[in-house]
């Protein structure tokens, strides 16, 4: 560690140098997956509304792309960092290499604050950002997407850029795109519907029904609530939600023993998951503390709301009943809470795994941009279905084979993936 | 001339001085030796004549004869041609009607007999706009003066855009009794002066030509006093010198004695003239009164304005209006003016008010009416999001539909926000954000059932989303995270996602261009900042009020002293100031930056946001301040600034971004945006500090060394402790408060240590009044007598009870007129014993209850918060019990008559 301080990049190789160690890994492939193979620093001049030239400063990093283009968000942010950019780009290898989707890490971004810059001022910066990495980045080599600050709009000014520079249409050149510009049915359903294809798939192997399971669920937002829909057309009983109430400034959590009715919610909940808890008792849902959704007596855990929610502090309170935790959340357990899990033998879907539907469905988008041609819906859905699935069944095997916990077992297969498609390739 | 000889020889002699007066300063010789000898004619009656300095000239009486005149007549025929000398004497033939028109104006006539004085003036005489002259101006400001205000600042301004013959038309929509003496009041006046300004200065720029004011007739403002004459209602005038519960208790009877009270004849024949005027179009009744014209009194919101859908027989609707207008008038005998208006010093003015019917400005959407957007509109910007954003870019809070969403904070309902001078820099920037803080509800006048409702805005738009006009200026599709502005009129209102961004309205329209040159001009004219009501019916823009940009007491710019002992001083600023002052400060956390920097695992950033959220809910609510590195809610890289959302600072008084100096670099803050519609609707000041800065004062020493309350506090953190300063400022200030002023006139803030009743008292001295909802003594202190008495009455054997604390707002002295009283009560009895003591409480929670109401007009199902701890909660600390023998903010004791 060179400083004394918080260092992203640091942290993600420290959590890369464990795996190696389990994997065995020689040093010269350590080495070489520790640090991303290439990167570009540059600097985008833009002329300002009021006439003065602005210089930003742009990144892109290509961690690995030993087994296809690079893929990876744009952030726009004023205190981007090249560590954060070189950490993301790693986390971005494992994560398409965990779902075996032929693609490498990557991860890019400008120095800016959106919040004091005009609409015009930040498609100049796009497409000045696209000016400068033509040659670099494309449908075969880097497929950027949109990250914290950025969005369809930014993407389209950057494809617009791309083509016009390259003379040609490349609607694969960029993900994130709106349906009918180039984007893919599905991609709504596709995180909440992935947490439960993996929960099917541990059901089966435990030897579970899924129409005699019951579930709580923490959060109601996009991913919770296509979650929730699938998991109830197994047949399996939703006994409680959390939602966060903008008001009180607090979540709260909805029981209905016999089994919550997603459509009923639905009708009184606002654009962000928020339920009308007024409404909700009228409807006879019992309104419970938010936190009360953890210690509910169950089979499985969905937390799909924020990060750090099972701690070791409310990882006590989980019932003796539940057997599975399947995260639809970014990192919802810490690490005090995951060694409490592995000793009571509470089977973790972890985060990298159960929520990768996001990931692939980007991979499916640009797989029909490539090809000029788009599914429906159920098209997507279905091959989604496929790719979580033998996902998952990799992972537990690895999981069974390897005796390590299910979190360690999926950082191994990505890791172990991307290392062999270095060897074939002939780097190491 | 002949004629005028014989038949108003007073007119004609005075003609003949003009003329002369005029050809001597034409410096006609002939002129001017007649004024001589004439001059000489006179001495030479005179016995002599004096020099002497300082005795005032002898006057010289201009009597002349007839013959005279012709002379004059003669010589001016000789040099001036015809063409002048009538472009003359009509000039002063006019002059002479005018002085008629001033003497009848300032004899203090009633307005019936100025009325009918101007009427004839505007039939005689065509008022060319054209060189004003004296005598003109004379009148224009005897009529200001008389209609609108008698303010100089005003009357200053007005005399240059007030014609006399906008009176004429002004007049033609005035309501006013036989012997009426009255105004319009200071609502209406702002509004006719900008409006005026706007006319004038729109002959010269089409964008402002285009700016409209909705119809609109007035009542006097002596037609109150006429009203309660008439009704025999004089004990009303004396309501106001009442106690404040009395004028409560009283004010509903009021309203409806008045409510059920006549009006005269001749206002209601005035009022059915204005009726038929109108139509069946909806209207609004809003008070106007004298006192809005005083400088440092903003009214607003205080008397009452009410919408009428005005549908129906001619019958039905002047019974409406005239139910209207009793009830506006009522309202100025409401508690609230009364409080309002006792708290600064303005108990003994005339209550007399006028009213504004005026228009709604709108259209009918399915069973609704309501304008396309609304919304108020401020010339100085107060809020701002991004550094690029100076104080003259201006500021509009706009909404859809009715402007009254704009115009208050909801706290759970958002207008757009736009600064006009930079309207591509968005408080929003993802489409979340976007959505999240769009408007989501939107008031409206029902016209079946003849009401005010608030609904939700996507409904209306499923309903009649078709016949919303300027519907894709107002709105955008959310489909897919992504926002997009729609194309042409092929809205799906029954399947798409909209969400009111007005984005085509600030893009596509002239609209932010309009409304910027709207703030300047009437900035740059009126010489001061103005705030504005305006709305859209979809095609045009009207203007609905004008006023000075008034500061709610805590926002005012606050006097910053000079030459402030350093040891006294916190910190100071002098970069993007707001104004404010927060006054009483007493915990200050503050998140060392260095320290933050130095910590290495993600772990444990997390954890000092989550300290951050705890010590927001223990900590006495507004009391404390948040100081930390960098962007708060920073998003991305929790390393650039506390990771904590909304609600883990939502009780601060003040949010303090610090921003230390990195090598050569100096980071930048994010201005509080990743909650900055929450931070301004609920009030919480932004503060940004720049300590490595040249002549600034940020004492370190004071911030990371005074003794640190947090390991006590949460015991589980206390590995944090280098980070994470939690100071008691009175504990350890022998009892010294913090308190923040910040002025952005002079762009510097400044947070002190101060002695508490001094602190109080210069507060009182500089604001002229304190506030209305904040601190007030009386609040607290009834309280805890109160509880005082009931812990005295408290039978503990009988009970149970072993202990009786007082904590929270009351014991704090913090307590609001909403507040309640909370208690804690140490309890050792049986189960029945708990039942008994707590329908023992209840029984005084609701007459205190009852007690705070005729105080306040707050009512709230019960006072007292109880909350009961045993003996095991103490011994484990549990949230309440942990505030017995607590170490900062610790629960009060309170005797009770006996013991368990």
């Amino acid at each position: 560690m060179t400083g004394h301080s918080f260092n992203p990049f640091e942290m993600a190789q420290a959590q890369f140098d464990k795996v190696a160690d389990l994997l065995e890994l020689d040093n010269s492939t350590r080495e070489l997956l520790r640090n991303p193979l290439r990167e570009y620093q540059f600097l985008i001049p833009v002329r300002m509304d009021d006439g003065q030239v602005k210089v930003f400063r742009g990144f892109r990093v290509q961690h690995n792309d030993s087994r296809g283009p690079s893929k990876g968000g744009i952030r726009f942010h004023p205190h981007e960092t090249i560590d954060t950019v070189r950490a993301l780009a790693m986390w971005m290898t494992w994560k398409c290499a965990v779902v075996d989707i032929p693609l490498g890490g990557g991860k890019g971004g400008v120095i800016c604050d959106p919040h004091s810059l005009s609409d015009r001022e930040q498609e100049q910066i796009c497409r000045g950002w696209v000016r400068q990495l033509a040659r670099n980045v494309g449908p075969i080599n880097d497929v950027p997407a949109p990250d914290v600050m950025t969005n369809a709009q930014h993407m389209l000014w950057m494809l617009d850029e791309y083509e016009h520079i390259h003379g040609g249409k490349y609607p694969g050149f960029i993900t994130g795109k709106p349906v009918g510009m180039g984007g893919s049915l599905g991609r709504t359903e596709a995180t909440g519907y992935g947490v439960i294809y993996t929960l099917r798939e541990a059901l089966k192997i435990m030897g579970l029904d899924p129409k005699k399971t019951t579930c709580a669920v923490q959060g109601f937002g996009n991913v919770a609530q296509y979650a929730i829909q699938l998991y109830k057309q197994l047949g399996g009983t939703v006994v409680c939600v959390s939602s966060w109430d903008q008001q009180d400034q607090t979540s709260y959590t909805f029981k209905k023993t016999s089994g919550i009715d997603l459509d009923e919610l639905r009708k009184i909940t606002d654009r962000f998951g928020g339920i009308d808890k007024g409404k909700a008792r009228g409807l006879g849902y019992e309104v419970l503390p938010g936190e009360a959704w953890i210690e509910q007596e169950v089979d499985i855990l969905i937390p799909a709301a924020l990060e750090n929610q099972v701690t070791g502090e409310s990882v006590k309170k989980i019932n003796k009943n539940v057997k599975i935790v399947a995260e639809g959340a970014n990192g919802p357990t810490t690490i005090e809470a995951d060694r409490v899990l592995e000793e009571r033998k509470i089977y973790v879907i972890p985060d990298f795994l159960a929520n990768a539907g996001g990931v692939t469905c980007s991979y499916f988008e640009q797989v029909q941009s490539n090809m000029n041609y788009f599914w429906d819906k159920d098209d997507v859905l279905q091959r989604l279905d496929f790719k979580m699935t033998s996902a998952y069944k990799a992972v537990h095997e690895m999981h069974v084979k390897r005796n390590i916990y299910m979190r360690d077992a999926a950082y191994a297969i990505a890791i172990d993936r991307v290392a062999r498609a270095c060897r074939d390739r002939g780097w190491v | 001339m002949q004629m005028l000889k014989q038949t108003d020889r007073h007119l004609f002699l005075s003609l003949t001085r003009k003329m002369l007066n005029h050809l001597c300063w034409s410096g006609i010789a002939e002129a001017e030796r007649l004024y001589q000898s004439f001059d000489i004619e006179q001495q030479s009656e005179k016995e002599e004549l004096t020099d002497e300095w300082n005795v005032p000239n002898q006057r010289r009486s201009l009597v002349f004869s007839a013959d005279f005149s012709n002379t004059v007549f003669a010589i001016a025929i000789k040099h001036l041609s015809d063409e002048e000398i009538l472009r003359l004497i009509q000039k002063w033939f006019q002059e002479e009607k005018l002085s008629f028109l001033d003497q009848v104006i300032n004899r203090n006539l009633s307005l019936a007999v100025v009325g009918d004085v101007i009427r004839r003036y505007h039939h005689l005489t065509l008022d060319e706009p054209g060189t004003p002259s004296p005598s003109k101006v004379g009148v224009q400001v005897s009529l200001i003066r008389r209609f609108l205000s008698d303010q100089l600042p005003y009357i200053n301004v007005a005399k240059d855009y007030i014609e006399v013959s906008d009176f004429y038309h002004l007049l033609q929509n005035i309501i006013y009794s036989a012997e009426s003496h009255g105004k319009l009041g200071g609502k209406s006046a702002g509004l006719y002066l900008a409006a005026q300004i706007l006319k004038k200065k729109g002959r010269k720029s089409e964008i402002l030509g285009h700016v409209k004011v909705p119809k609109t007739w007035h009542i006097t403002s002596d037609v109150l006093l006429v009203f309660t004459h008439y009704n025999d209602f004089s004990e009303v005038v004396e309501q106001k010198y009442k106690e404040i519960n009395q004028v409560r208790l009283e004010y509903p009877h009021i309203v409806q004695t008045f409510k059920s009270a006549l009006f005269p004849a001749d206002i209601i024949k005035g009022l059915s003239v204005a009726l038929d005027d109108f139509g069946e179009h909806p209207l609004i009744v809003r008070s106007s009164s004298l006192l809005e014209d005083r400088i440092g009194a903003a009214f607003s919101g205080k008397y009452k304005s009410l919408f009428l859908a005005n549908q129906g027989s001619k019958q039905k609707r002047l019974d409406a209006l005239k139910d209207a207008i009793a009830e506006v008038y009522a309202s100025v005998f409401g508690p609230d003016p009364i409080e309002y208006r006792r708290e600064r010093g303005l108990l003994d003015f005339s209550e007399e008010m006028g009213i504004m019917i005026q228009e709604v400005v709108g259209n009918r959407i399915g069973k609704y009416f309501l304008p396309s957007y609304a919304g108020v509109a401020f010339s100085s910007n107060e809020f701002r999001w991004s550094p690029r954003i100076r104080r003259e870019d201006g500021l509009i809070r706009l909404v859809p539909g009715l402007g009254t969403r704009a115009v208050d904070r909801l706290s759970d309902d958002y207008p757009v926000l736009v600064a006009p001078g930079q309207p591509g820099l968005r408080v929003n920037v993802s489409p979340d954000e976007t959505v999240r803080y769009s408007p989501k509800k939107t008031d409206v006048l029902n016209l079946e059932s003849n009401s005010f409702e608030t609904i939700e805005f996507a409904d209306l738009l499923k309903e009649a989303g078709y016949e919303f006009p300027g519907i894709k200026e107002v709105v955008s599709i959310y489909k897919d995270n992504h926002i997009q502005r729609p194309i042409g009129m092929n809205i799906d209102f029954d399947n798409e996602n909209l969400v009111a961004t007005f984005e085509g309205l600030i893009s596509r329209t002239p609209f932010i261009k309009q409304m910027h040159m709207i703030l300047k001009t009437l900035e740059e004219t009126l010489g001061e900042p103005v705030d504005i009501e305006f709305a859209s019916d979809g095609r045009d823009f009207y203007l609905l009020q004008c006023r000075p940009q008034s500061h709610s007491d805590r926002s005012a710019p606050a006097p910053i002293p000079k030459d402030l002992p350093d040891a006294q001083v916190i910190f100071s600023a002098n970069r993007y100031i707001s104004n404010g002052h927060v006054p009483e400060i007493t915990h200050i956390v503050y998140v060392d930056p260095l320290k933050y920097n130095e910590l290495t695992d993600r772990r444990s950033l997390e954890e000092v946001g989550q300290v951050i959220g705890k010590l927001n809910k223990m900590l006495p609510k507004r009391r404390f301040i948040l100081m930390g590195p960098g962007r708060w809610g920073s998003r991305g890289d929790i390393k650039l600034g506390v990771n904590v959302t909304y609600s883990d600072i939502n009780n601060t008084a003040v949010l303090i971004e610090i921003a230390r100096k990195k090598g050569n670099y100096v980071p930048d803050l994010s201005f509080g945006t990743h909650f900055f519609q929450d931070l301004v609707e609920t009030q919480i000041r932004y503060l940004p500090l720049y300590p490595d800065d040249e002549g600034i004062v940020f004492n370190e020493e004071f911030l990371t060394h005074s003794p640190n309350l947090l390991p006590e506090m949460l015991p589980d953190y206390a590995y944090l402790t280098e980070v994470i300063k939690l100071i008691d400022v009175p504990k350890v200030t022998n009892g010294h408060i913090l308190q923040i002023l910040m002025n952005a006139d002079l762009d510097k803030a400044v947070g002190l240590l101060r002695q508490p009743s001094l602190v109080t008292e210069r507060i009182r001295s500089e604001q002229r009044y304190k506030t209305y909802e904040g601190v007030t003594e009386n609040h607290w202190r009834w309280r805890q007598q109160m509880a005082e008495f009931i812990a005295a009455q408290l039978d503990g054997k009988r009970f149970g009870v072993e202990g009786f604390y007082l904590f929270g707002s009351t014991k704090n002295g913090s307590a609001g007129p909403y507040s309640d009283i909370d208690i804690l009560i140490h309890f050792r009895g049986t189960p029945e014993k708990l039942t008994s003591l707590k329908h023992w409480l209840e029984g005084w929670s609701l007459s205190l209850d009852e007690l705070n109401y005729f105080r306040t007009g707050f009512r709230r199902r019960g006072i007292l918060d109880v909350h009961i701890v045993t003996d095991e909660d103490i011994k484990n600390k549990t949230e309440y019990a942990s505030k017995i023998g607590a170490i900062t903010d610790p629960a009060m004791a309170l005797p009770l008559m006996n013991k368990e």
